[in-house]
């Protein structure tokens, strides 16, 4: 049954991308009645995995771009994922705690391209080659895209560090 | 290398897709550059932060809606389909126009001056209707006179009289 294949990994991509929560359980709704919609177009010898994200990339960026989410405020990252076991190790510091925080609210300063080739390379862990089959993109672009992605959360990594340390 | 060129490297550094060559300038240069350094080392440390974002678990309202999304689409599609017959074209093509000309009249800024109009057009057609009714009813009586002229002329034709005649004798 697709909604049990693929309704959290759907719901996660939306979320980590849109950064809130109820907007993210939208998108969710929104891309698996695309995906109904369209199951007829589907081309049995391409990827199903894929053939989806590529779908829900599609939809995201879209939305993304007709709603402008960079300007709004990402959800706090301990509303959801404090309760999802993230403290769940022990030994996991309080630094760590602080740099996942920094980042998941970096991602709104990335553009929505940049945005997502971060998500599905570092959080989804897909090859660079998925990923360019996901954004109907050039390997290169992809890997250039990613860097320059990092690259901006590096940057904030950095910066909110040092504010406070108080360099 | 400068830092640019550095900045471009530091991510297939971290996944291990360097020559030799550049592996080993990139990391003269991050010996000497504490900045480039810094990048790097914070680069990673974003890089674990997001491979270690848990996964969500959705919510059981989410599941629902998703599950009942098949159905619904259906009944759409079910009252869409019905709309969209091609015997009911002509009916919609027809509502879209009354649909026109009773906006025309609704919206019209001189609705007055329409419904007077209309007004003097209905009078016009009633009276065309009792013109007609009229003439309707002096053709019924001058066919009726024809009529009752042709019955005497046939009486007064001679085999019909003959037998008059006959009686009369009898």
């Amino acid at each position: 049954m697709l909604v049990n294949a693929y309704s959290k990994r759907v719901f996660n991509l939306a979320y980590q991308f849109a950064g809130s929560y109820e907007e993210a359980e939208d998108l969710t709704q929104d891309i698996f009645l695309k995906l109904y919609n369209s199951i007829t177009k589907y081309d049995f010898e391409k990827n199903f995995t894929a053939w989806l994200l590529t779908l829900a990339r599609n939809h995201l960026i879209d939305q993304y771009r007709k709603t402008k989410w960079e300007k709004k405020s990402r959800d706090e990252f301990d509303e959801h994922y404090l309760s999802a076991g993230i403290n769940s190790s022990p030994e996991e510091s309080v630094l760590s705690q602080e740099s996942k925080k920094i980042v998941w609210e970096g991602f709104k300063y990335l553009s929505s391209e940049i945005r997502m080739a971060v998500i599905l390379r570092d959080i989804q862990g897909k090859k660079y080659e998925e990923i360019a089959e996901i954004m109907e993109l050039p390997l290169g672009t992809v890997k250039s895209r990613v860097n320059r992605g990092r690259l901006q959360l590096a940057k904030i990594l950095k910066e909110k560090k040092e504010k406070g340390n108080g360099m | 290398m400068e830092c640019k060129t550095i900045e471009d490297l530091l991510s297939p550094y971290l996944e291990d897709e360097l020559t030799q060559e550049e592996r080993q300038s990139m990391e003269e240069h991050l010996r000497s550059c504490q900045s480039c350094a810094e990048l790097l080392s914070f680069m990673e440390e974003a890089r674990v932060s997001l491979a270690t974002l848990p996964e969500l678990e959705i919510s059981e309202d989410l599941t629902k809606k998703l599950y009942d999304l098949p159905q619904k689409k259906k009944k759409f599609s079910l009252v869409f389909d019905f709309l969209l017959r091609p015997s009911l074209q002509p009916v919609m093509a027809a509502a879209t126009v009354l649909l026109v000309v009773v906006s025309f009249y609704m919206f019209h800024p001189n609705r007055s001056a329409i419904d007077r109009a209309l007004e003097r057009q209905l009078h016009i057609g009633y009276s065309k209707v009792e013109k007609l009714y009229a003439e309707a009813e002096s053709i019924t009586h001058s066919l009726n006179e024809y009529k009752d002229n042709l019955l005497v002329s046939i009486k007064k034709l001679k085999p019909f009289r003959g037998n008059e005649d006959n009686q009369s004798k009898t």
